[in-house]
């Protein structure tokens, strides 16, 4: 007997009601990402940063001290844990079903995160590029600047629904609107 | 009636008229009108009715420190009481109903109390009502709360949506008058973020209100202007209905906006309030200053209000007061209303000046009379005259309005929040902000600056060096000219002798000078006791009118300066702020995040009933068509269980990942029990103890590799268990190689227990899992049919042969649909945590329901677990206590009634037969308690006395909280299956 098993988004229920169309705020909900967190061990802690920079296809989120995760939105799980099961004095945990990531876009973006963080999140405090983990609508996270207007959010799974509710009240005054995307 | 709508005077705007009701009746006002300004405009002086002698009352001010117009302001879920009426915008529509007085704001009964105030003195609640004390709470509360007091709630949920941001600027600027706006212009050229706060619904703060020139053109045009430029600036963010009502450490600031508040037809997708978290680097308190009334006489009529009050009315809002004004003044601002008065053409009688001197101008055609008082006033709903004294001769004066000015106090209510009080300065005769260190500075009125030009200059200096301290280049600003300002300086005059009626110092309250007096002759000297007593400074208001005057009655009561006496204690918030707002969005099912599993939909399909365990929503149990109660249901889940097999969701349950070369050695030091040595590919059952030998929590640790274990929490625990091992392993032994994460949102995991669980598991996992290749405890990675990567796990939280399946959480529903399928011809069934409970009960496993924080490892018959031969683990030290090794330690037992029908509650005690119900004769108390589906009766089990050693012995379980006792058979914990048969097979 083999099995058919098929994947479940924990947002699925969610965005069911939500229409085809986005509006100029929207939040992109990654089908699959592949995330993964990655800690350094004691006296590799430069050498596994310095080894993760280069890998291609992935973007790097600095989570706490020596601790990252990795996350892509084009490379799957398998070839990102090759990739990085080579670095020497790293442990890589993959999470990619213990985390969702939701891309929020739109030109009131930082108008919407402002009720959901409390962290200064002008381009002089928080550039591109920049992450961190905090709070978010009572719920611990990593968010992350990837663009002018565009933030990403990766939110523990079985939080996702509630944190999404969430954001999305937080986004009702500029008609924020939500939807899966593949990358 | 009479319009007292000036001709052409004022700012708002007379092309859009609005349509409103008061008391039921129809007013017309203007758009910029507040509901005050309209409602005097429409002759409509009598506002409100007093808090206690239910005196009428007018408006004595036209901003945020009002105390007497308050009013309820909507109608059906959506009607707020205690609105102040000098600060509410008027829209079309609005509809505003007076409060406290029946059965009409012109004739009410309460009234009569006016006529009994020789007995409703201060401190009259106190005396009156001790005796008996049973009717406080039955007869006299309720009556005096009928009697006396503000607005009623509406008593049904609020319709509409509140939000909480968080801003951060590098300069906060609170007040938008002349220093906020200078400050805001200057650090906001030098490219500063700037925030600019204002409690009006226009920015510009006095200056819309001011008839002086500024930089040439008229105040209001020079604050036009200003917006204007603080608007193009994107460095900039301008607030108006924002109340700055809160200073908090490290520089956030409490702030709420009215959002929707003066909109006719509310939008649902915007708060009616949004209250603000705003992080300032640096911020200047442009707050500007209060205008003190006096206290004399019959001060508190409708018709009496302060001078700048009134100078607002006429200025900003084109509405004359009255039609035939005099003026009551201690300096300068009483001159200023009658000029500027008379300049929009309203007759002005009389100006009674307290000093027998001034240089003050006074314009043409009025009546002056120096060293002068002003001891009644005549009229009830709006005054008609003032009794005049002069060197002992009175004389009768008729004016329908009566403007006060006692003088200036700076604002500087939210440096004092954090524990500094104002400073008394006999020069400024006046309490001064305190010095609260450079980062947060008062600037213009608010720093005790008294004209418009030194209040520009202010702002503009002190924003300048502000913003050069974080480094932003300042340069100095040109101060606009200011023309035709007037000196506010005055001479104090706390209180006018030879009042023949009631002289109010909190107009709120219904606080008279008699009953200050009373509270010093009584005791109550010390300002805050004279406070609480007389109730001066309490309610909506706080006091913000009425306190300097109390103090410096009181001062002059003892004779000592008012430096002496100090101000009460101020707080947040500086005027009230909704529950709404400080909600939030955060209410109802959001009052909380929720967790939920991965198998939570998988639960719903299959009829679970969720409880909440922390956060988490738990499937509790699962009933089928024809159970009509949840024990029904739980029972048939544990037979099941005990006969076939079940699946239970145990993803709540915290998963933390360990690697490192020191992570055996990092478990056997956390752990009370051995870890050094367990095999790759075993799981084993581990006692995390705290420091002070009680057990934290337990949980299994599974060896999936030589440096990589996964350990499971329990789910209460999860966050304190992951905290802890980051702690030890950062402080007390850094040298370790160890490195965590929590992994509890990966994996899906459910239980599946039961005789026929290993028939079932192995249809759907690929590799072998028969009892040799894969035994009890074992512990590894496995593949599903199909390919799926996942953990297994033979643990059993239920006595019977179980493995925990772990699968990637995206797969959960997926994995548990295929497991039902799998063991359907098996009788599987789903089951919840409430037959989890029931399952570990009888099998005598503990939960936190046992491990309570007060329990050692022996104390639940662990003993022999702990590694004492170890060199060290957490609480060994602590273990060895003189208390912890007592022989008459609480230790578990079970317990069975010893009439099978009879039953028992969890948190009932014990006691010996015969023993006097007592806590003096405790045995101990019952921690879980269950209906046994598999013996038929109630089981528990308990922590008693020396227990271990009196199995047989028959106790009474007590319970004195539901009534009741019942004699039970004390017995060893485990009910079902002692000998682990079923868990090895």
């Amino acid at each position: 007997m083999s099995l058919t098993l098929y994947h479940r988004h924990v947002l699925e229920d969610y965005l069911a009601g939500f229409g085809e169309k986005a509006n100029p705020n929207h939040i992109a909900v990654i089908r699959r990402p592949a995330i993964f967190s990655i800690l350094a061990h004691r006296a590799h802690e430069a050498a596994v940063e310095d080894a993760l920079k280069p890998v291609e296809g992935v973007h790097l989120r600095y989570c706490a001290p020596d601790e990252w995760l990795v996350v892509s939105t084009t490379l799957g799980a398998a070839v990102i844990e090759n990739r990085l099961g080579e670095i020497a004095g790293a442990s890589i945990v993959d999470q990619s079903d213990g985390r969702a990531l939701l891309r929020i876009h739109g030109p009131n973006v930082r108008k919407i995160l402002a009720k959901c963080v409390a962290v200064d999140l002008h381009a002089d405090a928080f550039a591109i590029g920049t992450s961190a983990n905090m709070l978010c609508c009572h719920v611990s996270v990593n968010l992350a600047r990837t663009g002018a207007d565009t933030f990403e959010i990766v939110v523990p799974r079985s939080f996702c629904g509630s944190l999404f509710e969430d954001v999305m009240e937080m986004g009702r005054e500029f008609a924020l609107t939500a939807a899966f995307a593949d990358s | 009636m009479t319009s007292y709508r000036l001709g052409s005077a004022g700012t708002v705007n007379r092309g859009q008229p609005l349509t409103f009701t008061f008391d039921g009746k129809s007013y017309k006002g203007f758009d910029g009108d507040t509901l005050a300004s309209a409602l005097l405009a429409n002759d409509q002086m009598l506002m409100g009715r007093s808090f206690k002698y239910h005196r009428p009352r007018g408006p004595v001010t036209a901003g945020s420190s009002e105390p007497n117009a308050l009013m309820t302001i909507g109608t059906g879920a959506r009607a707020e009481p205690n609105v102040r009426a000098t600060v509410a915008e008027l829209y079309n529509g609005l509809t505003a109903v007076s409060q406290n007085r029946w059965p009409s704001l012109s004739t009410d009964i309460g009234a009569i109390n006016g006529l009994l105030s020789p007995m409703l003195g201060a401190g009259f609640y106190y005396k009156t009502f001790m005796w008996p004390a049973a009717l406080w709470e039955k007869l006299y509360e309720p009556v005096i709360r009928r009697a006396a007091g503000l607005g009623k709630l509406a008593m049904q949920a609020d319709p509409d949506r509140y939000e909480k941001s968080w801003a951060h600027c590098d300069l906060l600027v609170i007040g938008s008058g002349p220093a906020g706006l200078m400050a805001a212009l200057a650090a906001g050229r030098a490219g500063a973020r700037v925030m600019l706060a204002d409690e009006g619904f226009l920015l510009g703060g006095s200056l819309l209100s001011e008839s002086a020139s500024v930089g040439g053109v008229s105040a209001l045009d020079f604050v036009k202007a200003a917006i204007e430029e603080l608007a193009s600036l994107p460095n900039v963010t301008l607030m108006p209905r924002t109340t700055v009502f809160g200073w908090y450490d490290d520089m956030v600031f409490g702030a709420v906006e009215r959002v929707q508040k003066h909109v006719a037809v509310p939008s649902p997708d915007l708060p009616m309030e949004r209250l603000w978290r705003i992080v300032a680097k640096r911020a200047i308190l442009a707050s500007g200053s209060e205008e003190r009334p006096l206290v004399f006489g019959g001060n508190d009529k409708p018709g009496v209000m302060t001078a700048s009050a009134m100078r607002t009315y006429a200025n900003r809002y084109g509405v004359a007061a009255g039609g035939k004004v005099a003026v009551f003044t201690n300096g300068g601002s009483g001159y200023r209303t009658a000029s500027d008065l008379i300049a929009a053409g309203v007759d002005v009688t009389t100006i009674i000046d307290a000093r027998a001197q001034s240089a003050d101008a006074v314009p043409e055609g009025v009546r002056m009379i120096r060293g002068g008082a002003v001891v009644d006033t005549k009229g009830r709903k709006r005054i008609d005259a003032l009794i005049a004294e002069r060197s002992g001769f009175q004389e009768e004066i008729a004016c329908d309005a009566l403007a006060m000015s006692g003088g200036w106090s700076p604002i500087v209510h939210l440096m004092c929040q954090r524990g500094a009080k104002p400073v008394w300065s006999d020069e400024a005769q006046a309490f001064l902000a305190p010095d609260v260190g450079s980062a947060f500075v008062a600037a213009g009125s608010a720093a005790g600056a008294q004209t418009i030009s030194a209040s520009l200059r202010d702002g503009a200096a002190k924003a300048a060096a502000l913003a050069r301290e974080l480094g932003f280049a300042a340069y100095e600003m040109n101060i606009p000219e200011v023309e035709g300002e007037y000196d506010p300086a005055f001479a104090p005059v706390w209180y006018v002798p030879g009042a023949k009626g009631k002289a109010f110092v909190d107009l709120q309250n219904d606080v008279a000078v008699s009953d200050l007096g009373l509270a010093q002759r009584e005791g109550f000297g010390h300002i805050e006791h004279t406070k609480r007593y007389t109730t001066a400074g309490m309610a909506t208001d706080q006091g913000k009118l009425g306190n300097v005057n109390t103090i410096g009655i009181v001062a002059g009561m003892r004779g000592v300066s008012p430096a002496q006496i100090g101000t009460t204690t101020f707080r947040p918030f500086y005027t009230p702020v909704s529950f709404g707002a400080l909600a939030g969005t955060s209410r109802g099912e959001h009052a909380a995040p929720t967790r939920t599993s991965p198998l939570h939909d998988w639960a719903k399909k299959n009829g679970a009933t969720f409880v909440e365990a922390g956060l988490w929503h738990r499937s509790s149990w699962f009933a089928r068509a024809g159970e009509r109660t949840w024990r029904e249901s739980v029972d048939r889940e544990v037979q099941t269980v005990r006969s076939n097999a079940g699946l239970c969701d145990v993803s709540t349950l915290g998963k933390i990942e360990i690697f490192g070369t020191g992570a055996a050695e990092f478990l056997n030091r956390v752990y009370c029990n051995n870890f050094l040595k367990l095999p790759v590919g075993k799981a084993r059952y581990g006692l995390m103890l705290r420091e002070d030998g009680m057990i934290l929590d337990d949980g299994t640790t599974s060896r999936l590799s030589e440096n990589h274990y996964v350990m499971t929490t329990t789910t209460a625990y999860a966050g304190e268990v992951m905290a802890h091992l980051e702690f030890a392993a950062q402080t007390f032994w850094p040298e370790l190689d160890v490195r965590f994460v929590s992994v509890t949102d990966q994996w899906a995991q459910m239980s599946l227990a039961g005789p026929k669980a290993r028939t079932i598991m192995s249809r759907v996992v690929e590799d072998d899992i028969s009892d040799a290749a894969f035994p009890y405890l074992g512990a590894r990675a496995v593949t599903l049919r199909g390919g799926l990567k996942a953990r297994l796990f033979r643990i059993s939280f239920s006595g019977e042969l179980a493995y925990e399946l772990a699968v990637p959480s995206g797969y959960g529903e997926a994995v548990a649909d295929a497991i039902m399928e799998a063991g359907r011809d098996e009788g599987i069934c789903a089951y919840g945590v409430e037959a989890l409970n029931v399952l570990r009960i009888e099998k005598g496993f503990v939960t936190h329901s046992e491990i309570d924080g007060r329990t050692t490892p022996d104390d639940l018959g662990f003993g022999r677990m702990m590694a004492m031969q170890k060199p060290d683990f957490i609480g060994k030290r602590q273990s060895s206590r003189f208390g912890l090794t007592a022989a008459d330690r609480l230790q578990l037992v079970g317990l069975r009634p010893l009439e099978k029908l009879e039953e028992f509650s969890a948190g009932a005690h014990l006691l010996k037969e015969d023993a006097t119900p007592a806590m003096a004769n405790d045995q101990g108390w019952v921690s879980s308690v269950c209906q046994s589906p598999t013996l038929g009766h109630t089981i528990g089990l308990a922590l008693m006395k020396s227990g271990r050693e009196r199995y047989g012995e028959t106790i009474v379980v007590w319970d004195g909280l539901r009534g009741g006792q019942v004699l039970a058979q004390v017995c060893p914990p485990v009910f079902v299956d002692p000998e682990n048969r079923k868990l090895q097979g």
